[in-house]
């Protein structure tokens, strides 16, 4: 990517909470596509997801977004605004609103301001993430996944060329999860997508590209292959934990599955998965919670 | 580029904003509660209190509306200006301000004006219907202007506390706070005009909800107090302008130029107003001719 051409770029990008360091110099630009980021809680996922979104500014470094930089007026941020799509990590819903009211609501805000072409548009979201038989229930009345669909919809309105989602998937049964694999893939082929998970599943069957964040730095920025190959040849399945492994467990098939560390005795290699790869990525970061300064 | 077009924000995006506004507030349920009370306590008025001569003090009964519905569209209407904040992440990264949205929300009033407005066509015909004494401060025995006047108080008092509970949904994050603006609002009224006072009650005209007429005197006279209520009116849109405006003033991004001399100047128009109520009008306090059957003493 040349710069000044990539949707998202960020360069030498910072941010503290008085003394914690959240995101120290990060680097990185986005394009079409769908982008995953993982990382530790604390490491910087949703502040630096935030500054995408416009939610709030960098400490330090340059945000550029769509060709723009949101800090420089209010036009600027503005512009930006109106592609953009946003789910937050925590969303709270008005309790007197309906999941089409409320949609309905942020597509004004959205400037859908033809009454018929934003009654549209808000059945065409709700359609995607398949609440259409819902519009009309109160949102205090939907379940936790339905919930989070509804919060997905509202940043769909648009077809909005940035698209920034905290966590979509929680709270998401096995089929919404699969349902939002759908809608998204067919999002990313049009739109940039970043998405935070601690579903690594989710990444490795939608990512094109992820990212691991730890301790407010970019620890791998590649491929989600390129990821999973750094891990060959350290996985195992064995008859015992291997001692020094980084984490391990006993599978239903009654032999461990040995992560890191020297192969046990016995040991059989496996394929490595992305949460392999990512674990081995992290070593002990992956339970840090945060990074002071 | 978008594969479907965004129309361009302006006036109808405002008023499209506004139409959601008011129409949450006319279901929002303290309001409801507030509209059925100020109209079973105006039929119970009439019913129980209603007499041979016909609907006593009449002039007084805008206060009936003005207390249910307006002080219950202050905490409607606060509840409303909260209540999208609980999705405030979302709705700050869309492009329209936290002002325009409050702008919005000021359309709350046009539900309250409209139940006042409802409430002071029913007061008048129930009058006309069921009849007045002809001692009575009303249309005969004051000019209509000042009828209408003090009979209007009741809608643009109910449009002002929807606007105030704007203001205080803005300011105000603390729980309960609606309330105790709606207890403040009353202790204020109550104790910011010298009912007694003759030599200078024109000056009480500052209060958000000030009294022209006393009721039933011992002797069965009513006093009308001084004062214009024509240019009250006036003073009582101009502070609801200027609940809107401090509503907007939480925005930083509003606070332009052209934004400061706006509030200034309509904080000039509610002083000439104030001035105007307490200068212009009934210049001294004036006492109806008795109605024997209302003395008691």
């Amino acid at each position: 990517m040349s710069a000044g051409t990539s949707t998202v770029e960020l360069t030498g990008v910072g941010k503290r909470y008085g003394r914690t360091r959240a995101l120290a110099d990060v680097d990185l630009a986005f394009d079409r596509g769908v982008t995953g980021l993982l990382g530790p809680n604390g490491a910087g996922k949703t502040t630096l997801l935030r500054i995408v979104a416009t939610s709030i500014g960098a400490d330090s470094g340059e945000v550029r977004l769509l060709g723009r930089d949101p800090s420089r007026s209010h036009a600027d941020v503005t512009a930006v605004r109106r592609e953009l799509g946003y789910l937050p990590q925590e969303l709270g819903y008005p309790s007197d609103m309906t999941a089409f009211g409320f949609i309905e609501y942020v597509a004004v805000l959205k400037e859908w301001n033809d009454r018929e072409a934003r009654s549209q548009e808000v059945r065409r979201v709700l359609d995607a993430v398949g609440l259409a038989d819902q519009a009309s229930v109160r949102i205090s009345r939907l379940s936790g996944g339905q919930r989070r669909r509804v919060g997905l919809a509202q940043a769909l309105l648009g077809d909005p060329r940035l698209v920034v989602l905290d966590e979509p998937t929680a709270g998401l049964d096995p089929a919404q999860r699969a349902d939002l694999r759908r809608t998204l893939s067919a999002l990313g082929h049009r739109s940039t997508v970043l998405l935070s998970t601690h579903q690594t599943e989710d990444v490795a069957a939608l990512c094109e590209r992820v990212v691991v964040l730890a301790g407010g730095t970019v620890r791998f920025d590649g491929a989600v292959t390129d990821l999973v190959a750094t891990a060959v040849g350290r996985v195992w399945l064995a008859d015992e934990p291997g001692d020094d492994a980084l984490v391990s467990w006993r599978t239903g098939t009654g032999r461990h599955h040995v992560v890191g560390g020297r192969a046990p005795v016995g040991a059989d290699p496996a394929e490595p998965t992305l949460e392999d790869a990512y674990l081995l990525m992290l070593g002990p970061d992956a339970h840090r919670v945060h990074t002071p300064s | 580029m978008s594969s479907l077009s965004i129309p361009a924000s302006g006036i109808a995006g405002h008023r499209a904003m506004a139409v959601i506004e008011a129409r949450r507030m006319a279901r929002h349920p303290v309001f409801v509660l507030g509209v059925a009370l100020g109209f079973v306590v105006l039929g119970l008025y009439v019913v129980l209190v209603g007499d041979e001569t016909g609907i006593p003090v009449v002039l007084t009964l805008p206060l009936l509306g003005a207390f249910y519905i307006g002080l219950a569209s202050v905490i409607a209407a606060a509840l409303l200006t909260r209540s999208t904040e609980v999705a405030v992440e979302t709705i700050a990264t869309a492009p329209g301000t936290e002002a325009r949205r409050t702008l919005a929300l000021a359309a709350t009033g046009i539900p309250p004006l409209v139940a006042g407005l409802v409430f002071s066509v029913a007061l008048v015909v129930l009058a006309k219907v069921i009849g007045v004494a002809p001692q009575e401060w009303w249309f005969g025995t004051l000019p209509d202007w000042q009828v209408w006047s003090i009979v209007l108080m009741c809608p643009v008092a109910c449009f002002d506390g929807a606007l105030l509970g704007v203001l205080a949904g803005r300011w105000l994050r603390f729980r309960g706070a609606s309330a105790m603006v709606v207890v403040a609002l009353i202790v204020v009224s109550v104790l910011g005009q010298p009912l007694l006072d003759t030599g200078s009650s024109e000056w009480r005209l500052w209060v958000p909800w000030a009294i022209f007429h006393t009721g039933d005197n011992p002797d069965g006279t009513q006093t009308l107090i001084a004062g214009n209520p024509a240019a009250y009116l006036g003073y009582l849109l101009a502070l609801g302008a200027l609940a809107v405006l401090g509503a907007m003033w939480h925005d930083r991004t509003a606070r332009t130029p052209r934004f400061r001399i706006l509030v200034a100047a309509v904080a000039a128009a509610a002083v000439a107003f104030f001035v105007l109520a307490a200068t212009t009008g009934n210049h001294d306090n004036r006492d109806s001719d008795p109605i024997p059957s209302r003395a008691t003493s």
